[in-house]
């Protein structure tokens, strides 16, 4: 086991940079997410930290050596793929111990080494089945016994539950879970599924373009996103997002937004938002009902609604804006009813545009 | 029986025709050839000649071992044919790999030109191909019979389509990551994977080697060295060919290509039509 930090990381391909100048630490045991939506460079980054990419610039650290011009094997790290990526032609047992026969180790300690992690994993009844013989969280199991059996500085998962459905992903993200509670090691995953992401990781890194956005503990992210893309990233339905200015007349000070609509500002708006801004409303902290006092209150109509089971999700045309708000109430409401939603103050985030 | 049917058996009686006479005429030489062997010569120039076995065979096979050291010459084409596969398949399949694993500048130029060279009639290589065989001091060796074709396009193009079709780029990067040099990628994962186009390439490659009479005929010179291409057009020179003899020797010259492709038809075809639809 292992830290990690990457220090001035960046990554172009021709002309094009697609990591720019990456800082990040990762202490010893932690379980990192690298989130963002496709092309952000996570991927990349998270060759890079394998060493089966090199950086243009920057060092990858490991404890405390710069391991740039190691390969990855001497690097110790694990790498669970996101097609799983198992020797077709060899069986559980040899796709597990493959690593272990290349490095030589005696083969009855292979044998050891390969019977205690498919106990972990509760493979110890496929080994001998080839991967085309095994449902998909089964080869999941299995590449992740590949990655677990050497005992690795450093494991690294590149997407490894979006090729199963999603009832065996809910399990199997149960599974790494138990798993890293149990073993430790530090944990670098790529995701682009926040879920995954907030359920999963110690603390979560925002990458979108090439650039970290943010980086902190799952409820981090969630209560103070840093900028517009963070809060229109993390959650679901997403944040509404609704871009305006703010104004001040007498000793109060409104956001104007766009389509002509006011609502006042809370008295928690940041010094640093003046002039164009961006709000930010969680569509669940949108309570449907009366007015209420201390509030912000929006009176809309309601455009339509799509339910989910648990809640529905109404979708509010208020001026010329469109917001999504939650309704875990279940009430039946007619298309183009009046809707008042209220929400906290405190809940408004405010982003300088 | 409706019209429908009717039309249908007489497709499939037009269908089965078609597949017999076609059989029939790739097989015709085979078995005309096995039924020349055992006649004598003024039987195979009767006429009408005969189409039925006769019982000359220890005659000829007699006579044959006379005008040849036929053994001596079917061993030869065996080490000719059988190391230039084993040399074929390994070397066009480590090449092959090498352009499907590796990014390096001007790989689509190389891969094209090798690609295009495929073009040029092998008839108009033969004088640079004997000015260089000489030049190396290789003339009346084997090894300038089959040395030249380790490393061949068709092979290597081949090859190389196999594996983009059926290997991912991340079961190398898994190999990478589990500590296998490159070496160790090509020979305990992607071998193992590529075994049909390996079987393709192997038997296309025997039967050239095994037929090649253009080489052999410009390298080798002394009888003892000579290839059953060679051995068999070198006894049509004598006055009276003993015929009989002649098709003794050339059927017996197709019994191991006869047998390899019995053993490698299925991978040869595997090979052969792999990526051609999705799986």
């Amino acid at each position: 086991m292992s830290s990690l930090d990457l220090l001035g990381i960046s990554k172009s391909f021709g002309a094009t940079e697609v990591l720019k100048n990456i800082d990040i630490h990762v202490s010893e045991g932690e379980f990192i997410a690298l989130v963002g939506p496709s092309g952000c460079g996570k991927s990349t980054l998270l060759r890079l930290i394998s060493g089966l990419d090199e950086p243009t610039s920057g060092d990858v650290v490991l404890g405390q050596h710069v391991v740039n011009d190691l390969t990855p094997r001497e690097r110790n790290v694990a790498m669970v793929f996101q097609s799983y990526a198992l020797y077709p032609h060899m069986n559980v047992a040899e796709n597990i111990g493959f690593n272990l026969r290349i490095s030589g180790v005696p083969k009855a300690e292979i044998n050891q080494r390969v019977a205690d992690t498919a106990a972990i994993l509760d493979l110890t009844e496929l080994l001998t089945r080839k991967p085309s013989q095994l449902s998909g969280g089964q080869r999941q199991r299995v590449a992740m016994g590949r990655a677990l059996v050497r005992n690795p500085s450093l494991f690294l998962f590149d997407e490894p539950l979006s090729n199963l459905d999603a009832k065996l992903r809910v399990q199997m993200r149960e599974e790494i879970k138990r798993l890293h509670a149990k073993v430790r090691t530090t944990s670098i995953y790529v995701t682009h599924d926040q879920i995954e992401a907030m359920t999963l990781a110690d603390r979560i890194v925002i990458l979108n373009e090439g650039i970290i956005q943010q980086v902190g503990t799952p409820k981090e992210l969630y209560t103070k996103p840093a900028n517009p893309f963070v809060a229109g990233f993390i959650g679901s339905p997403s944040m509404n997002l609704l871009e305006g200015k703010l104004t001040q007349s007498g000793d109060t000070i409104q956001i104007e937004l766009d389509g002509g609509v006011t609502l006042p500002c809370p008295q928690t708006a940041p010094q640093s938002a003046s002039g164009r801004v961006i709000i930010g409303m969680r569509p669940e902290h949108l309570h449907l009902g009366e007015a209420a006092a201390g509030a912000i209150n929006i009176t809309g109509r309601l455009d339509h609604v799509e339910p989910t089971g648990a809640q529905n999700h109404l979708k509010v045309k208020f001026g010329k804006n469109t917001i999504t708000a939650t309704d875990n109430t279940l009430q039946d409401l007619a298309s183009n009813a009046e809707v008042t939603l209220s929400l906290p103050t405190d809940k408004l985030h405010i982003f300088a545009n | 029986m409706s019209t429908k049917s009717l039309s249908l058996s007489a497709t499939a009686t037009a269908k089965y025709g078609f597949l017999i006479v076609s059989v029939l005429i790739t097989i015709f030489p085979f078995v005309w050839v096995a039924m020349m062997g055992s006649h004598t010569r003024a039987e195979i120039f009767s006429a009408p000649p005969p189409f039925y076995f006769g019982d000359d065979i220890l005659n000829n096979y007699q006579r044959l071992l006379e005008i040849m050291p036929f053994w001596l010459v079917l061993w030869n084409s065996l080490t000719v044919a059988t190391l230039g596969t084993i040399g074929a398949v390994f070397f066009c399949s480590l090449c092959a790999y090498g352009f499907f694993a590796f990014e390096f500048r001007g790989k689509n130029i190389v891969f094209g030109l090798m690609v295009a060279s495929m073009m040029v009639p092998p008839v108009l290589m033969l004088i640079p191909f004997f000015l260089t065989v000489k030049f190396l001091g290789l003339l009346d060796t084997h090894f300038a019979i089959w040395f030249p074709g380790v490393a061949n396009a068709f092979g290597i193009f081949l090859v190389r389509q196999y594996m983009v079709s059926s290997i991912s780029k991340e079961l190398l990067d898994a190999a990478k990551i589990d500590g296998c040099s490159h070496f160790r990628i090509f020979w305990s994962v992607v071998m193992p994977l590529i075994k049909p186009a390996m079987a393709t390439v192997g038997i296309v490659m025997f039967i050239g080697l095994w037929n090649n009479f253009l080489s052999p005929l410009i390298v080798l010179s002394s009888p003892d060295k000579y290839v059953l291409t060679l051995a068999l057009r070198s006894v049509q020179s004598f006055a009276n060919t003993p015929w009989g003899a002649v098709m003794l020797g050339t059927f017996l010259s197709m019994l191991p290509l006869l047998i390899a492709f019995l053993f490698f038809s299925r991978q040869m075809m595997a090979g052969l039509t792999a990526g051609a639809v999705k799986g």
